[in-house]
């Protein structure tokens, strides 16, 4: 990775397996990345524990092996869109992206100040007195988004974050996300997303950290120098996309 | 009093199989019924909206309410021996059947139309539907459905062995009526004998059955059972199911090239159970007086003056098992290991009839009457909160949002009040509703305690009916039962039912 970019978080040896009926399932080996200031994103195929990598950097995981460090000067604010939005339904919107903050110990007045910030980054401070069965499958992914916005972490972690929605409303996200990275608005310092979408991986990221399948290695760390904004039209995302897919096959 | 080792020993086998016996065979016949019942109705809006009510309020119906209509059909017609048996087991079959029958109606019920489009498009026949469809797309709800009824079964044992109506009494042989007996001789080596044999034979069968069967079938974790004895016993359940299916459709084919409609078969067959189980109730009761009118009326206001009381003690009741369960399912969540046992010995506790608290209690009775009572009320109705919550209500806690919770350092009270109560809330409804039904009917065994010399009357209408019942007062007992099973049923469709639709609505974690 180039020197420009600060480090922020350092994926060191990290394994980890699961026994389940007796049998022993490996799902990490000796992982081993850093991350700076930037957009990463992790590919692999279903299954290949690109989940669970996630949740060891979350911390809601520990390895059997290996660390995970973090460079930020005391603990590291995380913000996790989750691949369902995971809403809580006996609470407004509001409510529920006010949560994690009243969690954390943010007096309410602020929380929901801040909440409130969230969604209209997310273009749902409309309907913040709605119930999460009363919206749609995009706009429940919105309050996904706009909670893991909230907190004004320092990473942001997403899990599949656009792999169920409809192909119109996924990429409408795409830009939106990509727009409050960019615009810095918010603290981010950055943004790891898991994926099995490759043309997702080339539009979006700075850096492609491709796994094998189970038990997942790293295959192949590639950086994404194609300036922004991206289109799927533009001559090197294809050729990178190509490129990309070798690896993956 | 003077029994040999070798004695007790045979005394207990014997009736030990002869009580598990008639609660297998009530059960195999509920499970039956419930699944020729339930399917039906759910299939059949004629038979729905007949039905619902008529089960309704006879699920409300106290096991004391049925000894009428019991001693009229069995026992007068056929005798004491015959008479007495199939009394003991329809009693049985009263106090396990009503939450099976409504388990498959929902499980049908909630089954995806889809299905439906699929049975069309490959002409499948109605005993291949039931069969093959309805049958297998209730497991899940009869496995955790027969935990809660095989718990009822054991816990009206002592009331099915011994038939009492006014100066008659008939016992059976059985674990229960043993147990009774051993109690009133004062033979406390028999009576800890047949509890300790009781409590065992529980164990066992949730440990080898209904555990196994519901961990297999459902997502609940939170279950002790032996997998290996179960998968045996699977097996053999599964052939014999296989050869009765088999059979069962060379019957229907039979019987449909005769009668030609496909309907009639399933017809037939919950409309004579329900005549069955509905047929003494209106010829009798002419019989036994024609100044009717005035009658009733003198049995509503004593109905009412006694009525305020109760209601007060099973609301009551029902809120103190709430909180009791829901603390229980917080400690079970936090520690999965306690929570196995504390399932597990809710199981075994759930089953003891409340008689065999009678030697803890009695020394208690003429000083805190009270707490004698609340303790037997608790007893007929924190079951079902505990069941509920701890088995239904845990298995839905969505792993996501726990994820969720531990990402976002959601805990402590925060925790419990924004997820954890409102992601049991359908369970603690559910259970509520039952709770109260079942704190109704304990009201019989709480309000009204006759020892020897010693009477203890609380007042309410479960000490009416006792009284009513140690008079033999045939109308007395089924219209005070009736009053009761009115109220229960206009009280549940006006609070509960209401508030369960709305919540169910937007209940859904995705």
């Amino acid at each position: 990775m180039s020197l420009s970019k600060d480090l922020v978080l350092e994926v060191r040896g990290v394994s980890k397996s699961y026994t389940s009926g007796g049998k022993v399932f490996e799902v990490l080996k000796d992982i081993n990345f850093v991350v700076g200031r930037e957009y990463i994103t992790i590919l692999g195929p279903s299954g290949c524990g690109k989940s669970t990598l996630l949740r060891i950097i979350a911390g809601v995981e520990k390895p059997d092996k290996g660390e995970v460090v973090f460079n930020i000067g005391g603990k590291a604010r995380i913000g996790f869109v989750f691949q369902f939005p995971t809403l809580l339904p006996w609470m407004t919107v509001l409510g529920n992206v006010t949560l994690p903050l009243i969690a954390a110990g943010v007096p309410k007045n602020d929380a929901v100040e801040r909440a409130r910030r969230a969604l209209k980054i997310v273009g749902l401070e409309e309907l913040d007195d709605f119930y999460p069965s009363e919206l749609s499958g995009g706009m429940k992914q919105r309050v996904n988004i706009a909670r893991a916005l909230a907190v004004e972490p320092d990473i942001l972690l997403m899990d599949e974050p656009f792999s169920n929605l409809d192909p119109l409303t996924a990429e409408n996200l795409r830009s939106e996300v990509l727009d409050i990275w960019s615009s810095s608005i918010l603290p981010i310092k950055s943004v790891i997303m898991v994926t099995h979408n490759v043309e997702e991986a080339v539009l979006m990221s700075d850096k492609i950290i491709i796994l094998s399948p189970r038990p997942a290695r790293i295959v192949k760390v590639v950086d994404v120098n194609i300036p922004r904004p991206r289109t799927r039209k533009m001559t090197e995302v294809q050729e990178l996309v190509d490129r990309v897919y070798e690896y993956v096959s | 009093m003077t029994q040999s080792i070798e004695e007790l020993v045979v005394e207990l086998v014997v009736s030990t199989l002869l009580s598990l016996g008639r609660m297998f065979v009530a059960y195999l016949l509920s499970l039956l019924l419930a699944l020729v019942i339930g399917v039906v109705m759910a299939r059949n809006k004629y038979v729905e909206s007949l039905l619902l009510p008529i089960l309704d309020i006879l699920q409300s119906i106290p096991i004391l309410g049925f000894f009428p209509a019991v001693f009229l059909i069995f026992i007068n017609t056929l005798g004491p021996i015959v008479g007495g048996e199939l009394s003991s087991i329809f009693l049985i079959i009263t106090s396990l059947i009503w939450n099976m029958i409504f388990g498959v109606y929902s499980s049908i019920k909630s089954l995806d139309p889809s299905v439906d489009y699929l049975a069309r498009i490959y002409r499948l026949s109605s005993i291949h539907k039931f069969l093959y469809i309805y049958v297998p797309a209730s497991r899940s709800s009869i496995a955790a459905n027969s935990i809660v009824s095989w718990a009822g079964g054991w816990f009206f044992l002592t009331s099915a062995e011994v038939l009492s109506m006014g100066k008659t009494e008939y016992r059976l042989k059985g674990l229960g009526s043993l147990i009774i007996k051993a109690f009133e001789d004062g033979n406390t080596t028999l009576y800890i004998a047949g509890l300790l044999t009781l409590s065992t034979v529980i164990l066992i069968s949730y440990l080898t059955i209904w555990n196994p069967f519901t961990m297999k079938y459902t997502d609940t974790k939170i279950l002790l059972g032996f997998m290996r004895v179960y998968n045996s016993i699977d097996r053999i359940v599964s052939k014999t199911w296989g050869s009765i299916a088999g059979k069962l459709i060379m019957m229907y084919n039979f019987i449909k090239s005769r009668v030609g409609s496909t309907h009639t078969v399933f017809l037939i067959l919950p409309i004579l159970s329900i005549q069955y189980l509905l047929y003494p109730y209106p010829k009798n009761l002419y019989s036994v007086d024609y100044s009717i009118l005035s009658k009733v009326l003198r049995y509503g206001e004593d109905f009412l003056l006694e009525v305020p009381n109760t209601l007060i003690r099973v609301y009551s009741v029902v809120v103190v098992g709430l909180v009791i369960s829901v603390l229980l399912a917080y400690i079970s969540h936090t520690r999965f290991r306690v929570g196995k046992l504390v399932v597990m010995s809710g199981e075994v506790l759930s089953s003891i009839p409340a008689m065999i608290w009678w030697p803890i209690l009695l020394p208690l009775l003429q000083g805190f009457p009270y707490v004698v009572m609340g303790f037997i009320y608790l007893q007929g109705s924190l079951w079902y909160t505990f069941f509920n919550i701890l088995i239904f209500g845990l298995s839905n806690l969505k792993g996501s949002i726990l994820e969720f919770s531990r990402i976002y350092g959601i805990r402590g009270v925060l925790y419990l009040s924004k997820v954890f109560i409102p992601s049991l809330l359908p369970s603690i409804l559910a259970g509520g509703l039952s709770a109260s039904g079942g704190a109704w009917n304990a009201s019989i065994a709480a309000e009204y305690i006759a020892f020897g010399d010693l009477i203890v009357d609380m007042g309410g209408v479960g000490s009416l009916l006792n009284k009513q019942a140690m008079a033999g007062d045939v109308l007395g007992i089924l219209l005070t039962s009736l009053f009761m099973s009115l109220i229960i049923v206009i009280i549940n469709k006006l609070v509960w039912v209401k508030v369960l639709r709305r919540i169910s609505g937007y209940y859904v974690v995705e």
